[in-house]
């Protein structure tokens, strides 16, 4: 005990002086004030430590610095308004997604076939190029025409912000009727397939040549799910449709954020694959391309879902207002769905204040256990500690890379998806997130689990208390002076914080020392 | 002398070109030199004014260059080193009244203390956390200029305006008199860059990009190496920030965001990091290709912009310089191959 002491001085000063902080700020409000700032903040340090925590992963075993990652956020936000508030989008989406990348998910099969080519033929690299470009002009000419029921930017009344409110307000805007008319529905569901058939057998024609491998029931089973289930999604378009805007607003956003969730690990995995593995030997590069992806992304968002800022309504359980609110106790708030709560006579918003902080806790906990106790987590936490000695034991990092890759940008989305109901969508979004988990993981430590949580609980606190003080002001001892910190001095704080405690630990509070 | 030309010829080359070019550029447009040197009104001027933003950024991105791909220091809060000085000159000169040997004294003064500043973080963290530290600083002082408490002198978020440009050197009646200036001054810094990078001094700096602890173990005094760099580094970038501000006669509050240290990173990675010429390039591509898109396609223009980038990092990692000195004998090569083809065929 006195060892830790000892060692570790500087970091129970520094804590003892937050706890001090905290106290201070206690006995400076009112009771339910102090109470509610303390669930903002624990709030906001939520959202920011659902894309700490995924980028210090991403950080520690991969060493990428991943700048895309608040953007990542926001995509994960859009995501889920997609599916919540136009689940008919997200029906049509499925299918042309599904067939296109069912193409890509049998790489064996498709290199048995090149395998089978004489090796003469395969010196020639016209072959491999003329089938990209084959399945890149068809990509061209099927996509535009395939008909997928969306909204327009452009129209007021069809903009995503007009569907929003409509649903907000109980009176939806019925969704957008469309039909194969500018190709045969048959044209187009293989049409689709083939982009991704000659395109992974374009990719397949690149790889050196190898003996032929048959390949076995189980490498073709990704490829048969993905074309079942692209073709029955498109025959029960209509029926899942209906049954998806049926459904109750509840079940509605936990599979939305469920989907947003998977999309960005999918999202994650695919960066990683593709774009982020070429350049582990080149580490300020993968900066640059994290940027470049970074503005793809906003600009893609805006493209798509368009500039204007906009809300997504709150699920059922969170936004009742009717008799009975604000909600005294658990059973009221149960039996009433109040959007608001009093805790200690003070007035809480339930989804902001105490779903955001438990679905933090529920995540810190889960991915604990993850990295605790199971064989992948034991895999992470020894490449974060010496990764070419894992590499060495046998281990496929390459595999565990995509994985934790595609699970640092899942958490992100999750984060997105859970924030767009209480701070609604903006193309700007994410990169205040991110500038705030950067700080976060700075204090904490950047490649410590416990040092993010640690580091985006204080990042919010900090935040939510100064906003608090910047109302009512902190009496300067022994004078009369009131000192409000303006609106600019909230960002400053967590910053300034930042540099000094830099300075003090280079490591933050709770990162290894070299 | 005569080695010195030849050696350099490249750089006086492109020196050559960019004094003639107002001219040549007028002479298409049917404008006589006379014309062009009375900067009568025309696609000269506005080809001189596109030049006079490529050279800021190239000063700039020179700044960033030297620390960044010589020194291998990589700092966040590069921004912070040009919008001190574009802030200041235009306070000085507006709130002041100060004239502008006067204003340029204090850049300089201000240059000193914030390479100081960083100073003082340097030797305490390294690696990626010398980026977030020089973030935070860079941050802290986009706040101060965003805050509506020092709107007087800053003007918040619309921006610094209205600043007095001495006559003599102003970009609406004297532009051609500014582009020359601006020229002289970017030659005269990628020449002392130029001292710098092969002189033992610079040499050593690279010695510590490539391996500190050995650096170390040679008994040189890393820190020192590196506060010399930081130091130029800094009186360039707040030297570039007065320039822009005097052409300009706007300071925007994004020139202290990390959005600008992340141009001035973007422009060194397309011309090549650590090559010096290729900040010259990077910020001619940069630019050009920033004005042609936003021009002819408009708001998708970041769209096309950032895959560029991602394509860069993918396909030409070197940026364009590096790559072209790695694969300059093949390129002749290959132009040989193909004038030898020729040669066959009229045989």
């Amino acid at each position: 005990m006195a060892l830790f002491f000892r060692k570790n001085v500087l970091l129970v000063i520094t804590l003892s002086v937050f706890a001090g902080l905290l106290l201070a700020a206690a006995q400076g409000m009112e009771r339910k004030d102090f109470l509610i700032t303390l669930l903002r903040g624990l709030s906001v340090g939520s959202l920011t430590f659902l894309v700490a925590s995924g980028f210090s992963l991403i950080f520690g075993l991969l060493d990428v610095l991943n700048l895309a990652h608040g953007t990542l956020f926001m995509i994960g936000a859009y995501l889920g308004w997609t599916v919540y508030v136009r689940p008919d989008t997200f029906v049509d989406l499925l299918t042309p997604l599904a067939l296109t990348a069912a193409g890509f998910t049998a790489p064996a099969l498709w290199n048995f076939i090149a395998a089978q080519l004489p090796p003469a033929a395969r010196e020639n690299r016209l072959l491999p190029w003329g089938l990209l470009l084959l399945a890149a002009l068809l990509a061209f000419w099927v996509l535009p025409r395939y008909p997928i029921a969306a909204w327009d930017t452009e129209n007021f009344s069809q903009a995503p912000g007009s569907y929003a409110l409509m649903l907000d307000q109980g009176a939806p805007l019925p969704f957008p009727q469309v039909a194969f008319e500018k190709i045969s529905s048959f044209l187009a569901l293989s049409g689709l397939l083939s982009i991704g058939v000659l395109g992974a057998l374009g990719l397949a024609f690149f790889q050196p040549p190898a003996q032929p491998v048959r390949p076995g029931w189980k490498d073709l089973v990704p490829i048969v799910f993905l074309l079942m289930l692209g073709l029955g999604v498109f025959a029960a378009n209509d029926w899942l449709t209906a049954v998806l805007s049926g459904l109750n607003s509840n079940w509605l956003f936990l599979l939305s954020v469920l989907i947003a969730t998977l999309s960005g690990f999918g999202l994650g995995a695919l960066m990683e694959s593709t774009l982020i593995r070429p350049l582990y030997s080149r580490p300020i590069y993968q900066l640059m391309l994290t940027l470049g992806m970074s503005a793809i992304g906003i600009e893609l968002v805006r493209a798509v879902w368009g500039r204007p800022e906009f809300t997504m309504p709150k699920p059922a359980l969170f936004s009742g207002s009717g008799a009975g609110c604000p909600a005294a106790s658990f059973d009221a708030w149960w039996q009433n769905n109040c959007s608001i709560a009093l805790v200690f006579e003070g007035r809480v918003r339930v989804y902001n204040e105490i779903l955001i902080p438990l679905v933090g806790v529920f995540v810190l906990l889960a991915v604990w256990l993850l990295l605790q106790r199971t064989r992948l987590g034991m895999v992470i936490r020894a490449g974060v500690q010496d990764r070419e000695m894992v590499e060495a034991l046998g281990i496929n990092v390459r595999r565990v890379f995509t994985l934790v890759f595609g699970l640092g940008v899942g958490l992100a989305a999750l984060g997105g998806a859970l924030a767009a109901p209480s701070m609604g969508l903006s193309n700007a979004m994410g990169e205040s997130l991110l500038l705030n988990a950067l700080i976060a993981l700075a204090i904490g430590g950047l490649t410590s689990y416990p040092g993010a949580a640690l580091g985006s609980a204080l990042v919010g606190l900090i935040q939510q208390f100064m906003i608090k003080y910047g109302q009512i002001g902190i009496p300067i001892p022994f004078t009369d002076i009131l000192f409000k910190p303006s609106a600019p001095i909230v960002p400053a704080s967590t910053v300034l914080l930042m540099v000094i405690i830099l300075l003090l630990l280079p490591n933050g509070l709770l990162g290894k020392k070299d | 002398m005569k080695t010195t030309l030849l050696q350099n010829r490249p750089a006086f080359l492109t020196a050559l070109i960019l004094i003639i070019l107002p001219f040549v550029v007028g002479a298409f447009d049917g404008a006589s030199p006379a014309a062009v040197w009375e900067n009568g009104s025309g696609i000269s001027k506005f080809v001189q004014g596109l030049a006079i933003e490529i050279f800021i950024l190239t000063l700039y991105a020179l700044s960033f260059d030297l620390i960044f791909g010589i020194a291998g220091l990589l700092s966040f809060g590069h921004s912070l080193f040009f919008a001190v000085g574009a802030y200041l000159t235009g306070i000085l000169l507006k709130n002041f009244g100060l004239n502008l040997w006067q204003t340029l004294g204090w850049v300089l003064l201000a240059a000193l203390t914030q390479a100081v500043l960083f100073g003082i973080v340097l030797p305490r963290v390294k690696g990626i956390t010398f980026a977030l530290v020089t973030l935070g600083i860079a941050s802290v002082f986009h706040i101060l200029v965003m805050s509506r408490e020092l709107g007087e002198y800053t003007g918040a978020d619309v921006g610094l305006q209205g600043v007095p440009v001495p006559d003599f050197i102003s970009p609406a009646n004297e532009r051609l008199r500014f582009y020359f200036v601006a020229l002289c001054i970017l030659a005269a810094v990628y020449w002392l860059y130029r001292r710098f990078v092969d002189s033992p001094t610079g040499r050593v700096c690279i010695a510590i990009r490539e391996n500190e602890g050995r650096a170390k173990m040679l008994g040189y005094n890393t820190f020192t190496f590196k506060f010399a760099a930081l130091l130029l580094s800094s009186f360039t970038a707040a030297l570039a920030g007065a320039l822009h501000c005097l052409y300009q006669p706007i300071v925007s509050p994004n020139t202290a965001s990390m959005g600008f240290t992340v141009t001035a990173l973007l422009i060194v990675l397309l011309g090549g990091v650590g090559t010096l010429d290729g900040a010259l390039v990077g910020a001619l591509a940069y630019r050009l290709l920033d004005f042609g898109l936003r021009r002819y396609v408009g708001e998708s223009a970041s769209f096309i912009n950032g895959a560029v980038y991602v394509a860069f990092v993918l396909f030409i990692p070197y940026g364009l310089v590096g790559t072209w000195r790695l694969k300059s004998l093949q390129i002749q090569q290959g132009w040989q191959r193909i004038a030898r083809l020729f040669s066959s065929a009229s045989r």
